[in-house]
């Protein structure tokens, strides 16, 4: 018979009370999850709480993101550079299912949240909910679910395919060290909110997500401006409702804008990003510039630099988010050459580079990928920066902590 | 065997056929929520047609993504291991 640590999850209010069930035994391999129930109710949102008592591999410790994000699932360029900061680029499970949504690296998997659709597009079509609607989820699933990936439980989650509007049958998700979940819901559910080591809203302005929807649509015979206006309308109720709340939760919202340094531009190739940092998150300290917790404005383009037109303009400061204090670091312009680049990141602090120049390194790695020139591409890059030390510091931590089991 | 790139990177017969698919379902949904919206632009209907839009528009994308940027056919594995069927026939037009 295996020795196991045992211990509870965290964020469960109710008393948890431990006895061993007749039939099982717990083998050294593989890790057993065992449920049980409280004899009181606590009437939390989703139903009554459970105690967890899992007996798992001591080095089981997934750090888990929340990305939010209203673009697709797992091919996003924000999932590509955050994969790829950790190195290794991340590819969809071999041999499984070609429209699986997942996509794994050595040290990341990304899960896209629409498999937890509980309505296909059919059952959505009948029952006339869109899929930004939390009657289309599965919260119940997708709360269980990362749960055991976060305790070192492999799970059997369900695919949405995408092309069919079908449920495809499940693929085995082993876990990671860093677990991404991607989508539209990552924080509508506070039990799946209190599982994120970290959250990230990707908060796009109406006249960029236009822009961006013609580069991506007009292409397609079937579509005109007419439709792809229609459809960003018809969404828009929905999101407003139900994705955009989400976004006082993250820990780090990337704001996306037009530039204000081109007057009435409305192509949306220039853009104004906003990295909005929550303070006093732990083991995440916010990007500065000069001098932290002060109000900057800087030109970079002058004597020592030189810039084409529009240019590049930065500011920096405090500021207060849906009552929480932030700190916002903004770029407005674009990048025309590395210099520019390396000259920028040479100003700025708390990066959370292994060396200088990692930044604009990871930057020039993915040159082909969107938003590599301007504030998207960065603030992307500077955030996968602040996961890998935020890995780094919980990996640590948790390391020298030993293990105990808790008493009943 | 040459992998011709006019295609956008789509090496395998399957994945042809799967973008022509798609463009087809896009033209369609399109034309569906264009009819269903004509009564009432706030119904629940309209908002599904335009979202059921999206969803396709998405896939779509998706996919000429990977082929034309990361340049990798998605039925790859799926095809080593299955050369033999209609959907892994190397495409050839």
């Amino acid at each position: 018979m295996a020795v196991c640590p045992v211990y509870t999850t965290q964020s469960l209010n109710s008393t948890c009370s431990i006895s061993t069930p007749s039939k099982t035994h717990f083998s050294s391999h593989h890790n057993h999850l065992v449920f049980y129930r409280t004899s009181k109710r606590t009437s939390k949102r989703g139903g009554s709480s459970s105690c967890v008592i899992t007996c798992s591999a001591g080095d089981s410790q997934t750090v888990v993101i929340g990305l939010a994000a209203d673009s697709g699932c797992g091919k996003s360029t924000f999932m590509r550079r955050l994969t790829s900061v950790f190195g290794g680029a991340a590819e969809p499970p071999k041999g499984g299912n070609p429209d699986s949504n997942t996509l794994i690296s050595d040290m990341t998997t990304v899960i896209c949240l629409d498999d937890y659709h509980s309505l296909d597009r059919t059952g959505r079509k009948e029952k006339g909910v869109t899929a930004l609607d939390p009657r289309a989820n599965d919260f119940d699933l997708m709360y269980e679910q990362v749960k055991a990936i976060k305790s070192g439980i492999a799970v059997d989650k369900p695919i949405y395919n995408h092309v069919t509007g079908l449920l495809d049958p499940p693929e085995l998700i082993k876990p990671p060290k860093i677990l991404v979940i991607e989508g539209l819901h990552p924080m509508f559910d506070e039990r799946v909110r209190d599982l994120l080591d970290f959250s990230i809203y990707l908060d796009i302005s109406n006249e960029v997500k236009f822009a961006w929807k013609i580069q991506r649509d007009m292409a397609e015979r079937g579509h005109s401006l007419e439709s792809i206006k229609a459809s960003i309308e018809a969404r828009k109720p929905d999101f407003d409702a139900f994705i955009d709340p989400q976004k006082q939760y993250a820990d780090a919202v990337i704001e996306v804008l037009p530039t204000q340094l081109i007057p009435d531009d409305n192509e949306g190739k220039v853009l104004r990003v906003r990295l909005i940092m929550k303070e006093g998150v732990e083991h995440f300290s916010p990007v500065y510039l000069f001098d932290e917790g002060s109000t900057i404005s800087w030109i970079p383009c002058g004597r020592k630099l030189t810039c084409s037109y529009p240019g590049i303009k930065f500011s920096y400061g405090p500021d207060t988010y849906f009552g929480h204090e932030v700190s916002v670091l903004e770029m407005d312009g674009q990048f025309d050459r590395l210099d520019e680049l390396i000259y920028v990141e040479s100003h700025l602090s708390n990066l959370s580079t292994k060396f200088y120049g990692e930044v604009t390194q990871q930057m020039l790695k993915h040159a082909d990928f969107p938003g590599s020139n301007n504030g998207t591409g960065l603030f992307q890059t500077i955030v996968g920066l602040k996961i890998r030390d935020l890995y780094e510091q919980i990996t640590a931590s948790k390391t020298a902590a030993p293990l105990q089991a808790t008493k009943a | 065997m040459t992998i011709n790139a006019m295609g956008g990177g789509a090496k395998y017969k399957g994945t042809q056929m799967r973008k022509k698919q798609l463009s087809e379902i896009i033209k369609k949904k399109v034309i569906e929520a264009k009819q269903v919206c004509e009564g009432d632009e706030t119904s629940d209907e309209c908002k599904v047609a335009w979202d059921e839009v999206e969803e396709v528009s998405q896939a779509k994308a998706d996919l000429r993504l990977r082929l034309e940027v990361e340049k990798k056919d998605p039925l790859e594995s799926f095809c080593l291991e299955n050369p033999e069927t209609e959907e892994c026939k190397v495409n050839d037009d």
